[in-house]
């Protein structure tokens, strides 16, 4: 999933802003898609690779800065990159607080913008693996049976086997058995690998 | 004499008169009193026959009495008591009554007798105590709103004045001045028009009323005063007789007006500020596009020299909207400050059908798409006089407004009407722009046109200011249908090229 190529949308209401700006990250090899406006844009959703979002603060319609709220409701991972014409701090200051990893003044140079890709396509990046590991890991665990699930947890707080067999009412052999099976079924190594494992899968993102 | 009249005794009369009337002798002491007295004071017949005149007067008048009592019957008449004037008399229960008493007297062979009668003042002293009470009254408002009464003797120069005037005037003793007392104490600057004021005042043929304002310089602190004044003057044949008026200090009043003054004087030098401000920033938004579209382009054209990566194709993409970019900044430039210096613009003979179709097709391309559009143009409409990037840029302005407005109501199906009419009687084109969003209330509607008005969360509240001044530039005029039932409604109007 993520060997594809990264990707940066642009949402401008500007023909010659995207046009130009479209040329600049072609030029570096980036795939570039640009919308209009907010609902195009949000039609066309893009999920499932590496990229971040250049928002136009002031648009006709839904501004940039709606369009972010909008985003987050619809459980957006893209890092968001906004460009204004007249930026504002109290503006520059709601925007980053509400997740946006840049905010940037037009006429916007090269270097910036392509530093601030750069680091939003890194961020995607950790951001999309951590989703892969959560969805592997609560696939893992989903596998479990009930009584594995019982087992795990008390062992992942550090319960040894007695405690567990007598805390369950089964025989010590019977934990070893579904601890055998769990280690299997999820993929862990170790104990600490199954920590990893649990807490991965309760993670936000 | 009639014989039935020999028959009626003297006591009989007394008892019947309706007045309360005593029969006193030389003593003081009262041998007779009619029902109507025993009633007013009292007393029963036997009771009051104990009694002397004095016993019904306040304690205090009692003495005295007795020496008005020896005068009169040196001299008895008929006359009233006190001059005229109610006196006190004592109810047996100890209230005092004001009655008016008048005396006669009746002499018989062997001694005087007087005859005193009462009749109550309760009448009068009601009349008495309301004219009181009003003068009161009137005493307090004059305090409550500090106001001085004067009179003014215009024949003799002499002013009459009351207390409130004189402390007015730092003069608390005397109760009249003269006329030149009166003047010395105003301000130089302003005697000359309290000096035309009281002229025109006095002035036979006028209405008599006088009003002047002018400072007061007190002659004991020094301290300045600002009083009004007004009155009326009452003629006598024809002659200013005299003028009657009050005067209240106002300096606290004058004070605060100088203040507003000058707070709206701050107010309006910041409004002016804001101005800048706004036309700083509205200059700021129109430039920053093509800037930073030129910017990013010019940054494409070096990266591709250094690189030596000629794709000519690119090349000539990224140098062509450098140069499309820079004309269209030039362009909002100059619009902007011929707006500012409303300097002279060039005139041309316009098709208004094209244009519109010009201008829409500029929203399209602006990212402002997306509505339905429905057209009653004039294919055979005469050419209209006007500036073609003016009226292009008004007609862009109603149709982004249209689009906009609609987008943030989240109408399902935008629609703009636009219609070309004629005005035959003023030769002129009417073009009206309607679109199906939420339309204006009535505040709204009434502010819409003012500089910095805006209903867009990002915008600057100048397009329909500067669009109304563009059109009128041009001879026409720009104004939203108060009564439009669906959506808003521009109405412009721009006249026929002869």
């Amino acid at each position: 999933m993520t060997n594809l190529a990264p990707v940066v949308f642009i949402v401008d209401d500007e023909l010659s802003v995207r046009d130009s700006l479209t040329l600049m990250l072609e030029q570096e090899d980036i795939s570039v898609q640009s919308y209009e406006n907010a609902d195009v844009f949000l039609r066309a959703f893009p999920q499932d690779c590496i990229g971040c979002i250049i928002i136009d603060v002031n648009m006709p319609g839904m501004d940039g800065m709606q369009l972010q709220e909008e985003l987050s409701r619809r459980n957006n991972t893209f890092p968001i990159i906004f460009l204004t014409g007249h930026g504002n701090i109290p503006m520059s200051v709601q925007a980053i607080k509400n997740g946006a990893l840049d905010f940037l003044t037009k006429p916007v140079t090269r270097k910036t913008l392509l530093n601030s890709v750069r680091s939003a396509f890194l961020e995607s990046e950790k951001r999309l693996n951590q989703v892969e590991h959560k969805q592997t890991a609560m696939r893992s665990i989903a596998s479990l049976t009930e009584r594995e699930r019982e087992v795990m947890n008390l062992a992942v707080q550090g319960a040894s086997n007695k405690v567990i067999a007598s805390r369950l009412g089964i025989s010590h052999r019977t934990v070893e058995v579904h601890k055998s099976n769990i280690m299997h079924k999820t993929g862990a190594s170790n104990l600490i690998d199954l920590v990893r494992i649990t807490r991965e899968s309760e993670l936000d993102s | 004499m009639d014989d039935s009249l020999k028959n009626l005794n003297f006591r009989a009369i007394f008892d019947a008169a309706v007045e309360a009337k005593l029969l006193v002798v030389a003593s003081g002491r009262i041998v007779l009193a009619n029902s109507s007295a025993q009633l007013l004071f009292g007393y029963s017949e036997d009771e009051i026959c104990k009694l002397t005149v004095e016993m019904l007067m306040p304690t205090q008048h009692r003495e005295q009495h007795k020496h008005y009592r020896a005068l009169f019957l040196k001299k008895p008449s008929k006359r009233a008591m006190g001059d005229g004037k109610a006196l006190a008399a004592l109810h047996r229960d100890g209230t005092e009554m004001l009655l008016d008493i008048s005396l006669s007297s009746v002499e018989t062979e062997e001694q005087l007798f007087v005859i005193v009668t009462f009749v109550a003042t309760d009448q009068l002293l009601r009349v008495e105590e309301a004219l009181q009470a009003s003068e009161e009254r009137l005493r307090m408002a004059k305090q409550a709103a500090g106001l001085g009464i004067f009179d003014c003797d215009c024949v003799n120069k002499v002013i009459y004045w009351d207390k409130s005037m004189r402390r007015l005037w730092g003069d608390e003793v005397h109760e009249t001045l003269t006329y030149n007392d009166f003047l010395s104490v105003i301000h130089p600057e302003d005697r000359a028009a309290r000096k035309a004021a009281y002229n025109r005042a006095i002035d036979p043929s006028g209405n008599g009323e006088y009003s002047a304002e002018f400072r007061v310089i007190n002659p004991t602190n020094g301290v300045e005063h600002w009083i009004a004044t007004s009155g009326r003057v009452h003629f006598e044949a024809g002659h200013a007789r005299r003028l009657v008026g009050v005067a209240q200090d106002v300096t606290e009043q004058k004070m605060l007006q100088k203040k507003l003054q000058e707070q709206r004087a701050e107010t309006e030098c910041l409004f002016k500020q804001q101005v800048a401000t706004r036309t700083a920033s509205a200059i700021a938004h129109e430039l920053n596009q093509p800037l930073t579209a030129i910017s990013a382009y010019s940054e494409v054209i070096l990266h591709a020299l250094s690189n030596k990566e000629m794709d000519a194709d690119k090349l000539t993409r990224a140098l062509e909207g450098c140069v499309e970019q820079a004309q269209r900044a030039g362009r909002s430039l100059h619009e902007l400050l011929a707006f500012l210096q409303k300097g002279e613009i060039k005139s041309e003979q316009l098709g208004l059908n094209n244009l519109i179709k010009e201008a829409l097709s500029m929203v399209h391309n602006d990212g402002f798409g997306g509505f339905q559009q429905v057209l009653n143009l004039q294919p055979d409409l005469p050419a209209v006089q006007g500036n073609r990037t003016q009226v292009l840029k008004v007609l862009v302005n109603l149709f982004r407004n249209a689009v906009e407005a609609m987008r943030i109501a989240s109408v399902s199906v935008s629609t703009i009407s636009i219609s070309v009419q004629t005005l035959a009687e003023t030769n002129m084109a009417l073009v009206i722009v309607q679109d199906n969003g939420p339309g204006l209330d009535n505040d709204m509607a009434k502010r819409i046109f003012e500089p910095f008005f805006t209903t867009k969360p990002a915008g600057i509240g100048m397009g329909l200011a500067i669009s109304r001044a563009l059109i009128e530039a041009n001879g026409g005029q720009l104004w939203l249908d108060p009564d439009s039932k669906a959506g808003a409604k521009f109405h412009f109007t721009l006249p026929f090229a002869q």
